[in-house]
């Protein structure tokens, strides 16, 4: 198990700024001390204030627009609305498809769901445009609104025959087999909910345009924007240097960018505009609230042999959001039989988008539910039941796992658990008047793969830079990449200067769907590789260098220093050396694209996901996997649900720095606690509007509500996933996570809860 | 709604004590601090989460005592010492003992609430609330963290809190 040889390296300080040492973060002292200025904190002059007037009906047109009050408010500069913001062009999708309407209004007269943007004040001060926009009045004609999911007129939506998985003959081993289970899977609408909002700085100087944005994807967002106003892609810059948080929620360019971009072009002043706090649950999707069917037919012996699942998630009028729902029960579980369909039913609401592993994390409420209850129908050991029915291949592709420690997993978290101690009865743990449940749940998020490029430089002075127009969110990219230089070139890591989130560095496809540090670290360190080689080869055959006399085939570079491997002759610190040749600086430009690669491909591989590769590509399914062992107290007068331990074995291969990576799982079982217990949008019925749109009525996780969460490392370096075998750690400790509760919840309560989340009423 | 209501152009002159550095503003009465330190003063390490008290990423102090930057008017603390997380570290640039155990125990992903985390912490260990771990989360809970680093956000003030004692 990895966690000891963690602990080894922890104690190793030559080791610790290595890949796979637990270096603290590189961006660490800019955000203690409040130095980090993240996107829309830079301070431009002339700057200006934009605030949004937002659609109070879900349906129906914008009538009337009196703008009047706003426009003669003190320091107001415009009221834009539909009317008078300038026309902007369609923009392709995040695929590259073209658009399917030649213009694009950010500002609508018709609107489709609550929230939606009708108007904008710009003004002076910030102040002067709240007063203003609250001004600014609006008729509607309202028409009735599809207003979720539950909707007497939502229907049974469109089927996606691209999300049908079928193998065998489901339907009729299911009617044969001899121990059946069926039931229903709820997850509402949830929301990302970053600490800082979405919002942005616009800037036009001619026909250039500036953008700080909190951003997850620098060039598919510049690209966006390039096309909204025509532009080439070189004239539009996005900074992005730090991101308060993203998950999955700022990766695209959305409607108030459209409008911020737009009213500084059409005012030529800078334009600031940060959506509210309430904004933010309106303007752009959450994860789409979703409904499963799980069947399961098995032997009396526990042996699964079909698996017929039907799946739905809410999307817009507007836009269409998949949510893959059979994504972990097609690959989970062995079974000779299985079938997987989805549905996607049009509500009025703001599309729905990316939330941490989207697909994967209701899909694993869902089989890992099921799989529980079949373990009780039957009288087995829900970890047993799991091993059981273990799948020693990928079900679904048909093809072996590139490294799947799950086994490993359950084996690692149930003895630092104690699950050996666990009596398998409902309501047979207690403290008092406390109900104990211990359930355990497993999680997968598929490899992501894609190219990467980036730039590093050996400057003069010996110290090093890498660029790219990749980003941290906090994961740690800035200290990955800073180690992955370090340790490539053979200097120290505090030489080595890490600059992300410009659009001009070099580029970079989408940070999401825990790809980047595969990506990345492959990309830095073939450039660092080729920096490298650039280096000895000058050192080996430049007149001027000392070491031309040696007639040596190679040299190495370490701490810093040139030498020969045996060494004699000179020893040089890389700054005598670049001075002694009289170079400024070593660049080297690497990319992970085949040499045929043409330019038209290496856009398209930046800017949209066309590009990405299969987990399944060749030979191998490659995956994440975890196991989790959760413990509950639930409260038997109130039905109050706390959790109170949770250990977590999660195999993402090697880890390139543990310490940030364990930070990382922890935050995804945190938010999978919120997902559990607090979060759901809730809907009003006469309106179709959000009405908890805030951080005190949409619940989040708070600090007393987290106990102490072990985790375990218990991955191998997978070389088929990545260039330094790793694989994605940001979205796979969410999954799995909600089901290991509501299955503890069931071994304390005997209630089975099957709609998420589980709140009091819900077990009394 | 009155269409004919007027928004008085009247600004105020104040002098403000942050960090020790009196800073004179001429602004409108309805500015908030936290609009103040990040829009006048360019202090941006105070965040801007909720702007309706709800987060406190905005948490600074004033006369020592943790405040929602957010939720108070400037024209409120004039006369009043403020501090907020770019005068938390000594002149030196030496850490304080909080922001040197956050960076040691990873309390932090984003960055984002961190500021506001820090100084609710130093206050928490000043209030005498960081006895228990338990403590310690509850007079922490009016910190949200999304990234979810509470576990170590607990960490990071039990080690800060022993070190300051000693």
């Amino acid at each position: 198990m990895t966690v000891h040889d963690m602990k080894h390296a922890a104690s190793d300080s030559a080791r610790l700024e290595a890949v796979g040492g637990r270096l603290s973060r590189v961006d660490g002292p800019a955000k203690i001390t409040g130095a980090a200025k993240y996107a829309f904190e830079q301070q431009l002059e002339g700057l200006t204030h934009a605030v949004l007037v937002g659609a109070t009906i879900a349906a129906g047109k914008v009538t009337a627009i009196d703008a009047r009050a706003a426009e003669t408010a003190p320091g107001v500069l415009a009221v834009l609305t539909p009317d008078t913001i300038m026309e902007l062009r369609g923009a392709s999708d995040w695929l590259g498809n073209p658009p399917s309407q030649p213009t694009y209004a950010p500002l609508v007269r018709e609107v489709t769901f609550s929230g939606q943007h009708v108007a904008a004040v710009v003004a002076e001060t910030f102040e002067q445009a709240v007063a203003a926009a609250a001004l600014v009045k609006v008729w509607y004609d309202e028409t009735p609104a599809i207003v979720d999911l539950s909707d007497g007129k939502a229907g049974d939506g469109i089927p996606i025959d691209a999300m049908t998985k079928e193998w065998g003959d489901a339907e009729a081993a299911f009617a044969e087999a001899p121990v059946r289970i069926c039931a229903a899977y709820n997850t509402p609408r949830e929301f990302q909910a970053a600490m800082e909002p979405h919002g942005l700085i616009a800037r036009w100087e001619g026909d250039e345009l500036t953008i700080w944005e909190p951003s997850q994807w620098l060039d598919g967002m510049a690209r966006t924007y390039a096309e909204w106003f025509g532009l080439p892609f070189e004239n539009v810059r996005l900074v992005s240097p730090y991101i308060g948080g993203g998950f999955g929620s700022k990766a695209l360019a959305l409607a108030h960018s459209a409008v911020a971009a737009a009213a500084a072009r059409m005012l030529d002043r800078p334009v600031k505009l940060v959506l509210t706090r309430p904004q933010n649950f309106t303007s752009y999707g959450g994860r789409a609230a979703t409904r499963q069917t799980v069947a399961i037919g098995a032997d009396r012996d526990g042996k699964i042999q079909s698996i017929v699942h039907r799946g739905v998630n809410e999307t817009a009028v507007d836009g269409m959001w998949v949510e893959p729902l059979g994504s972990v029960t097609s690959i989970m579980y062995a079974t000779p039989n299985f079938s997987s369909k989805q549905n996607v039913v049009r509500v009025n609401t703001v599309v729905p988008g990316a939330k941490r592993a989207p697909g994967e994390n209701p899909s694993a409420f869902g089989i890992e539910s099921a799989i529980d209850e079949l373990a009780y129908e039957l009288g087995i050991d829900p970890l047993e039941m799991r091993l059981i029915n273990y799948a020693e291949q990928d079900p679904h592709a048909k093809k072996a796992w590139s490294t799947r420690q799950l086994r490993e997993a359950f084996a690692a978290g149930a003895e630092a658990f104690g699950w050996a101690k666990r009596s398998n009865a409902p309501r047979s743990m207690r403290d008092g008047r406390q109900l104990i449940g211990w359930g355990v749940a497993a999680g997968t998020y598929p490899v992501r793969r894609a190219h990467g490029e980036a730039v590093v430089k050996l400057l003069s002075d010996g110290s090093v830079e890498v660029e790219s127009s990749s980003i941290d969110m906090g994961q740690g990219t800035y200290t990955i990449l800073a180690q992955t230089a370090a340790e490539t070139l053979g200097v120290p890591v505090e030489r080595v200067s890490v600059k992300l989130g410009d659009s001009h560095f070099a580029r970079a496809g989408v940070t999401g769907g825990s790809r980047l540090a595969g990506v990345m670290t492959g990309a830095v360190h073939k450039a660092a590789g080729q920096a490298l080689d650039e280096l000895i080869g000058l050192a080996l055959s430049d007149p001027r260098s000392p070491f031309q006399k040696l007639q040596a085939n190679t040299l190495q570079v370490r701490d810093g220093r040139i030498a020969s491997p045996r060494g004699e002759g000179p020893d040089l610190s890389i700054a005598d050396f670049m001075m002694a040749i009289g170079r400024d600086q070593i660049e080297a430009k690497g990319d992970t694209l085949p040499a045929s690669t043409t330019p038209e491909e290496r856009y398209k591989n930046y800017t949209t996901i066309a590009m990405s590769i299969p987990h399944t590509e060749g030979d191998y399914s490659r995956h994440s996997w975890c196991a989790h062992f959760v413990e509950v107290r639930v409260d038997e007068d109130f039905g109050t649900v706390r959790v109170s331990r949770v250990v977590s074995a999660l195999d993402s291969g090697r880890l390139y720095n543990p310490k940030l990576a364990e930070s990382q799982w922890k935050g995804g079982i945190i938010m999978g606690i919120g997902q559990a217990l607090l979060e759901e949008g809730i809907v009003d019925r006469r309106h179709g509007r959000i009405v908890n749109g805030n951080f005190a009525d949409y619940m989040l996780p708070t600090n007393a509500d987290i106990p102490d969460i072990q985790t375990i490392s218990v991955g191998i370096p997978d070389p088929h996933s990545s260039a330094l075998g790793g694989k994605g750690v940001g979205e796979l400790a969410i999954v799995g996570i909600a089901p290991a509760i509501a299955n503890a919840v069931f071994h304390a309560t005997g209630k089975r809860v099957r709609d998420l989340p589980i709140t009091l009423e819900k077990l009394i | 709604m009155n269409d004919q209501v007027t928004i008085s152009p009247t600004t105020l002159s104040l002098n403000l004590t942050i960090n020790g550095r009196t800073q004179a503003l001429e602004i409108e009465p309805r500015v908030t601090l936290l609009d103040a330190l990040r829009e006048r003063l360019h202090l941006t390490g105070t965040k801007k989460g909720c702007d309706q008290g709800q987060c406190g990423a905005c948490t600074v102090h004033v006369d020592g005592e943790r405040v929602l930057a957010c939720l108070t008017l400037a024209a409120q603390v004039e006369g009043r010492s403020i501090t907020t997380i770019e005068g938390l570290a000594g002149e030196d640039g030496t850490l304080h003992a909080v922001q040197a155990a956050f960076l040691e125990q990873d309390a932090f992903q984003c960055g984002y609430c961190t500021p506001g985390q820090i100084m609710s912490a130093v206050a928490c260990i000043r209030e005498g609330h960081a006895g228990s771990d338990e403590e310690i989360r509850e007079y922490m809970a009016g910190n949200l963290c999304r990234c979810g680093a509470y576990p170590h956000i607990v960490a990071a003030i039990r080690q800060a809190a022993q070190e300051l004692r000693s």
